[in-house]
């Protein structure tokens, strides 16, 4: 089966970094449609860094990153801001959820990115909500969410426009051990039920152990 | 994403810092306003000049002067003396009988007819005596008349008068009543001469507030104001020369050459409005300067607005390019942003203005312009206004592009560690 990302020799310099430590150095990896793989490693191994290469944030030094059997140094930053936009879903460690829209504003914002009509963005944002149990917070302003309803509701917004692929950055971080559970098993089971592939970024190894696999990187290496 | 939601994003973020929006706002009200006022007053002047120099109106003239070319204290030139040359009183040079002919004979003019010019003591109807002015009625001027007619140009008894003498009566009584305008001759006798009052004049900023007479009667005084007095004598301030109707513009700057070559001065109607539009353009030119320079310090205005609208949304754009929104929708969402401070302030500057000017048109109507009919002080037509309203807009687009430049670039990865 043709890998959803294939990585080759990425490499990644900072050119204001002090030291000429290379954040990532020469990583390659694949993966496949439907796997949950974990990035883990402590803070300044380059997890972070790995994963927004991956997720087309930001772009590599050397090396090569395939999506789809798309190469991405290839394409112009519209066409990869299109590409994240309908292929990739993102939660994040700080929510990152505007505190002044409503529960629904905030699912539907990856829909209103692509043009979607209002009438269909509701429908759907309204769906998705009661697919993650806030329903009831559907008019709500985001600010007043709980943090697991929060980070429910992200979830919510990444899955929105039917991702390949779910880049989740320390997605418990934020969250007590009680919710971030919740959290987590909510990822999965849809996950799961949609066969969507998931890249975590963790330092928790309870979290990577129910991944599919794990990936340990160290001093921008994978060990 | 759809235009409606850039929209609809751009004018939420407006007004989520309300008051800062507020005063942004204001500062670009307050230009607006000052514009809007100065082309309202613009418009408003130009807009009277225009119809009552087409009031004035009479066709293919040519108003003809001797050139101005006598020593002066300030001209550094030294001319030789010509002493067949006429000159008045302030050294004015001016036209003699043999000026005349030799306009009169030029290839296009139809008539000659010479402006005399003459000076009135007084007019009186029996008790008090007023200071007055006469003009020489052209026939075929367009004199607005609020009752009776002009004068008959063959006439040596009549005369028309601005509303304003009407002292008691109305001004349909004082028609065909007589009154007696007095002159001194050439040796300093005063001189009455009985007048009928056929019309009354309507008064206006540019003409028709002298009494008009004939240019018989006009030709009569003035034979009585300088006679023996060779300087004077047979002279005239210029001529109002009539042309061939059936000139074309060229044909027509072609005789001003012949009559400029010949040493004369001559202007059409147009040419004199022309210089009365280039001496309230002028003015006008002035007074939006101040509007302008109060929006330029808006426009920096704006500047400081968006860079901290920038600022504070920094994690919201590294979201919204994160999740897939491209520069252009970025740069958008706050050069929208910033045209709508533009719009709002303008919109408002320009209605305030609107109010505020019928109010002082009113005013100005009932008052010091009461004499002048017809007179808007501020006219306020559609298409500058919304030209205005556009200008305003742009600007404060121009204005909030390097901070929607700065929002647009902004590195996701940077703009999500903010915080």
């Amino acid at each position: 089966m043709q890998p959803i990302i294939q990585a080759v020799s990425l490499t990644k310099i900072y050119e204001s970094a002090a030291s000429d430590m290379p954040a990532l150095n020469n990583v390659s990896l694949s993966i496949q449609p439907g796997e949950s793989v974990a990035i883990i490693g402590k803070s300044g191994s380059g997890k972070s860094t790995l994963m927004h290469i991956l997720a087309t944030l930001d772009r590599p030094t050397e090396g090569e990153l395939i999506i789809d059997g798309i190469h991405a140094h290839n394409l112009s930053s519209a066409d990869l801001d299109s590409l994240r936009n309908k292929k990739f879903g993102f939660v994040f460690q700080q929510f990152f959820v505007n505190a002044r829209n409503s529960s629904l504003e905030n699912v539907t914002l990856p829909l209103t990115i692509m043009g979607i009509a209002l009438s269909e963005r509701k429908a759907r944002g309204l769906a998705m909500l009661e697919m993650v149990g806030l329903a009831a917070q559907a008019h709500q302003k985001a600010g007043e969410l709980s943090g697991g309803q929060k980070q429910r509701l992200c979830i919510a917004r990444a899955l929105i426009t039917k991702p390949e692929l779910i880049f989740a950055d320390e997605p418990t971080g934020n969250l007590d051990s009680e919710n971030g559970k919740q959290t987590m098993d909510l990822l999965f089971k849809l996950q799961r039920e949609e066969g969507i592939t998931v890249v975590i970024v963790t330092h928790d190894p309870d979290l990577a152990a129910q991944c599919d696999r794990s990936i340990t990187i160290k001093d921008g290496k994978i060990v | 994403m759809r235009i409606a939601d850039i929209l609809k994003i751009s004018q939420r973020n407006l007004f989520r810092s309300k008051l800062r929006t507020f005063l942004t706002i204001a500062a670009v009200f307050i230009g607006a306003l000052t514009l809007s006022l100065t082309n309202g007053v613009g418009n408003g002047i130009k807009a009277y000049v225009n119809t009552q120099l087409g009031n004035l109106g009479v066709k293919n003239t040519l108003t003809v002067q001797a050139k101005q070319t006598q020593a002066n204290p300030i001209n550094n030139d030294v001319r030789k003396y010509e002493p067949g040359k006429k000159t008045g009183t302030f050294n004015l040079a001016l036209l003699g009988k043999n000026d005349m002919d030799k306009i009169r004979s030029m290839e296009g003019v139809t008539q000659v007819i010479p402006q005399y010019n003459i000076q009135l003591e007084y007019i009186t109807t029996g008790n008090d005596k007023y200071e007055a002015v006469a003009a020489q009625y052209i026939e075929g001027l367009n004199l607005e008349m609020i009752t009776g007619t002009t004068v008959n140009p063959d006439s040596l008894d009549e005369i028309s008068l601005p509303s304003r003498y009407i002292m008691s009566g109305t001004e349909q009584e004082a028609i065909g009543k007589y009154a007696a305008i007095a002159y001194k001759n050439s040796a300093g006798t005063i001189i009455e001469k009985a007048v009928k009052i056929v019309g009354v004049q309507q008064q206006s900023l540019l003409g028709n507030s002298a009494l008009s007479i004939s240019s018989r009667l006009a030709e009569e005084i003035h034979y009585q104001q300088t006679l023996n007095v060779p300087n004077l004598a047979d002279s005239y301030m210029g001529a109002i020369a009539q042309y061939n109707v059936d000139y074309s513009e060229e044909e027509l700057s072609g005789l001003k050459t012949r009559l400029s070559e010949a040493g004369y001065d001559a202007l059409t109607l147009e040419d004199q409005i022309g210089i009365i539009s280039q001496i309230i353009n002028g003015i006008l030119v002035v007074l939006n300067l101040f509007g302008a320079i109060t929006l330029l310090a808006a426009a920096f205005g704006i500047i400081n607005t968006l860079l901290m609208s920038v600022n504070e949304r920094t994690s919201e754009i590294g979201l919204m390019k994160a999740l897939g929104a491209n520069r252009k929708t970025i740069f958008s969402i706050f050069a929208i942003e910033a045209a709508s401070i533009g719009f709002w302030g303008g919109l408002l500057g320009v209605v305030v203005s609107i109010v505020l000017g019928n109010i002082l048109s009113n005013i100005a109507t009932n008052t010091f312009l009461k004499d002048f009919v017809g007179f808007e002080l501020l006219a306020f037509p559609l298409l500058p206004s919304l030209g205005v309203l556009l200008g305003i807009m742009l600007l404060a687009f121009i204005a909030g592009a390097l901070p929607s430049l700065k929002a647009s670039k902004l590195d996701p990865i940077k703009a999500l560690r903010y915080e």
